[in-house]
């Protein structure tokens, strides 16, 4: 069975490194529950360099949540943010951290591949 | 009614003048915070009646206090009781309440605080909306508490009393005897709570019986106002103005949940005490001559909150500054996009431009450096997802089409861009500003890109798709038989060929040719543009002109000060200082306080300026405009490490200075001077720049000092 959580912490432990989180330095912790257990990432970010574990070691910033709503995010059909709003995310710690890796989230699903922009057309390649 | 409004950042209490609240469609009052309203009922009755508002005094933007007398059916008849509210904002409200008997015998009182929450969003408040959770209220250790629940969205509201109170589900009650000549006073703490970021549900700010409310305020007011420059000028109104507008700019600060301790102008209260994209930028560089703080804060926060993904629901793309962020129940449950909404075409480039101006100002290179990916990402934003009709024109179309905003420019009304004739044109549309906002985002670009970032081949790349795109523009948008540029241009790359106060952005932004400027300036100084107070926001004779009109005849103070900055980079000194005139004559009729627009009326018509009905006040680039046409008329520009200063004042003004004005050169006091007709004096009311030509030549100068 797909797991886009595993697969996301795993495509970013394998990259190494995230421009989009350049100038940000510190870690985070994503406490996921679901079912009899919770689960542990913990990324450390050293100016954009990202080293992953599975720990629940301390971290600046904890979001805490349940796994099928984590999934929803990764897949762009939960936004983030709303979530927070809602409740359905907790987040504790330095907020600014969360508000920078959050870019990595991808968007919703659309009809945005109609449009003639050099942008969306490097995002159909 | 008169609404009595008193907020702290996000937390604002809107009531009528005897401190009540009592929401209905038509009155939105309340307390709100972060986009929800806590308090939609708060009546204050002695013996089952309502009390009559004496007085108000409006002690700080914060703080207001409400004297009140019961009512005695007649004004011969004295009150004996006297009844004062003293209220402050700061993480819900404090209300110490206190009871004066006048009378030498002894009183019973039966006093009541009636209390309800509707818990509206602020988009329901507006729209009227139908709530989809529950109520429910109860009474916890001493507290009445209010609360909403739809899953797991939680607001509640926690009211208590430092006084014995019976408290029932409908408010608290307390029985008060009072001795001949006796006073009596309880606080009353009333906390919100709220699962923003950063925040746990219902964190009651006031328990631990403070007695005092504590606004979130890092910095006092009066630290505030010491800080910002000294203005000293003959003309008595402008003073009023100038204090006016730093006081209300205060009050527009705004801490963002990302950046504790930071602030930056909201866009307006009561309804816009959120981060907007094109409000902050705008009240940003109005402001920069007074305080960078603002700008520094605006383009942090914007940065951080830059848009990564493609997603129609926020109308979001890789690299585009945001519209407006929101925190209310509909934004959680994403029935609004605002969480954040991008659909605004003009952030993205008016961020590379107010980060630009900023460096100018302040020398902050070292921020300029960390914000270098978030320009470099905007600047890509207008080449690869602007450009919706692959004509090399930044256009705007919505993608959210049933809660994104149609019109992702400043006139975002339905109607605000037509053709001469009324029409409207179909999506895209490719706006004329944009397009000088585009240009200037790119050379100032490549200022920052050769002077801070140091990537020569970077800034040629972008000066030479500015200069490109100048040339592109200069053909394509001017219409001939009109000489003026085109309002737009349509789905078809055609003219949407309105004249409208848009030209006057254009000079700002320096897209124009040269031989282009002078046509362009008399259109704007002309009757149809220009009302004696200012430049309409669409010309007169146009199909859709309308004195009253928003975005389609009104005069705008904020686009009037940018039209002013415009006039001075082109050289037109002279209609620079007729546009503040104008404004600033306006103001003394809102006692400093310029509205968002007022009607284009001319101006020996009507003789005052003429509010538009419905105007957000205070708002923060209105605010910002005195700021902005001050620095127009003193012709203040920073050119490396000195603050260049070259007046061209009003007439009417005799003398003007501004000391202490911050920058990277540490503090420069600019003076100018004009002329006054002494003949005129005393005949009737002065008016700002519409005295006869001076004799005298005006002088000018500036003097730096350390500090």
């Amino acid at each position: 069975m797909a797991d886009p959580t595993r697969a996301f912490f795993e495509g970013l432990a394998a990259k190494g490194h995230e421009p989009l989180l350049a100038s940000f330095s510190g870690s985070l912790r994503f406490d996921l529950s679901g079912g009899e257990r919770t689960e542990h990432w913990h990324v450390d970010l050293k100016r954009g360099d990202v080293a992953v574990s599975h720990n629940d070691h301390d971290a600046d910033v904890v979001l805490s949540t349940d796994r099928t709503t984590f999934d929803a995010v990764l897949a762009g059909e939960t936004n983030a943010m709303a979530a927070l709003l809602r409740g359905t995310v907790t987040v504790r710690g330095k907020f600014i951290l969360l508000l920078a890796f959050q870019r990595l989230f991808r968007g919703s699903p659309g009809a945005h591949d109609e449009l003639p922009t050099a942008g969306y057309a490097k995002g159909r390649r | 009614m008169n609404e009595v409004k008193i907020l702290d950042g996000n937390t604002f209490v809107v009531s009528d003048e005897a401190g009540d609240i009592e929401a209905s469609l038509t009155d939105p009052t309340g307390l709100f915070s972060f986009d929800t309203r806590f308090l939609s009922k708060w009546v204050l009755t002695i013996d089952g009646q309502r009390l009559n508002p004496l007085s108000v005094d409006d002690l700080q933007y914060f703080e207001t206090r409400f004297f009140l007398v019961p009512g005695t059916g007649t004004v011969y008849v004295d009150a004996k009781l006297s009844v004062i509210r003293l209220r402050a904002v700061g993480g819900g409200f404090h209300e110490v309440l206190t009871i004066l008997n006048h009378d030498d015998r002894p009183v019973t009182l039966d006093v009541r605080i009636a209390a309800d929450s509707d818990f509206a969003d602020l988009f329901e408040v507006k729209d009227a909306l139908k709530k989809s959770g529950a109520y429910a209220r109860r009474i916890d250790d001493g507290r009445l508490v209010l609360g909403y629940k739809r899953e797991t969205f939680e607001r509640e509201t926690w009211i208590s009393a430092t006084q014995p109170a019976t408290i029932d589900d409908q408010g608290l009650r307390f029985k008060v005897t009072l001795e001949p000549h006796g006073r009596w006073e309880t606080d009353l703490h009333v906390a919100t709570g709220v699962d923003a970021p950063g925040q746990s549900v219902a964190i009651p700010k006031y328990e631990g019986g403070s007695r005092r409310a504590k606004p979130n305020m890092e910095r006092s007011l009066e630290k505030w106002l010491d800080e910002a420059p000294r203005l000293e000028c003959d003309w008595a109104s402008l003073n009023a103005t100038y204090r006016r507008s730093l006081v209300d700019l205060a009050a527009l600060r705004f801490s963002p949940v990302s950046l504790p301790g930071h602030y930056l102008p909201a866009a307006g209260l009561p309804w816009f005490m959120t981060l907007f994209g094109r409000d902050s930028i705008f009240t940003s560089l109005q402001a920069l001559p007074f305080s960078a703080e603002l700008a520094a804060t605006t383009l942090t926060a914007l940065g951080l909150w830059q848009g990564a993904r493609v997603d129609d629901f926020r109308d979001e793309d890789p690299g585009r500054i945001l519209h407006e962020l929101r925190f209310g129940e509909l934004t959680a449950f994403e029935e609004r996009p605002h969480s954040p909404y991008y659909g605004a075409a003009d952030a993205t480039p008016l961020y590379v431009v107010l980060l630009d101006e900023y460096e100018r100002w302040t020398g902050d290179t070292r921020r300029v450096r960390a914000l270098e990916p978030v320009a470099r990402a905007a600047l890509s934003w207008i080449d690869d997802y602007a450009d919706l009709q692959g004509n090399g024109y930044v256009s705007y179309k919505r993608r959210n089409e049933k809660t994104g905003l149609e019109n992702q420019c400043w006139k975002d009304s339905w109607d605000s861009i037509s053709y001469r004739d009324g029409r409207l044109p179909g999506f895209p549309r490719a706006t004329c500003e944009l397009q000088g906002y585009a240009y200037d985002a790119r050379v100032r670009g490549a200022r920052l890109a050769r002077d801070v970032w140091k990537d020569p081949a970077y800034a040629e790349r972008l000066e030479k798709q500015a200069a490109e795109l100048k040339r592109r523009f200069n053909r394509d948008f001017w219409v001939e038989d009109g000489e003026y540029f085109a309002l737009a241009l349509d789905a078809d790359g055609a003219q949407v060929d309105a004249l409208a106060s848009n030209i006057g952005h254009l000079l700002w932004s320096g897209i124009v040719d040269k031989n282009k400027a002078k046509r362009v300036v008399r259109h704007l100084m002309s009757t149809r543009l220009y009302s004696g107070w200012g430049v309409r926001t669409l010309a007169e004779g146009e199909g859709r002109y309308n004195p009253i009109g928003y975005h389609v005849g009104t005069i705008w103070p904020f686009d009037n000060s940018f039209i002013a900055w415009g006039l001075r980079r082109y050289g037109f000194k002279e209609e620079a200082a007729r546009i503040a005139a104008g404004i600033l004559d306006a103001a003394e009729f809102f006692e400093g306080r310029l509205p968002e627009a007022f009607g284009g009326y001319p101006r020996a018509l009507t003789r005052f300026p003429v509010q538009y009905p419905t105007a957000c006040s205070p708002q923060a680039w209105s605010t910002g405009a005195p700021l902005l046409l001050l620095r127009a008329v003193l012709g203040l520009e920073p050119v490396g490490e000195h603050l260049l200063v070259d007046p061209a004042l009003p007439q009417g003004i005799g003398h003007l200075e501004l000391l202490d004005i911050p920058g990277r050169w540490g503090r420069i006091d600019a003076f100018g001077r004009g002329t006054v007709d002494v003949d005129r004096v005393g005949r009737g009311r002065r008016q700002l720049g519409v005295l006869p030509q001076s004799k005298v030549k005006p002088t000018a100068g500036s003097r730096v000092h350390g500090h």
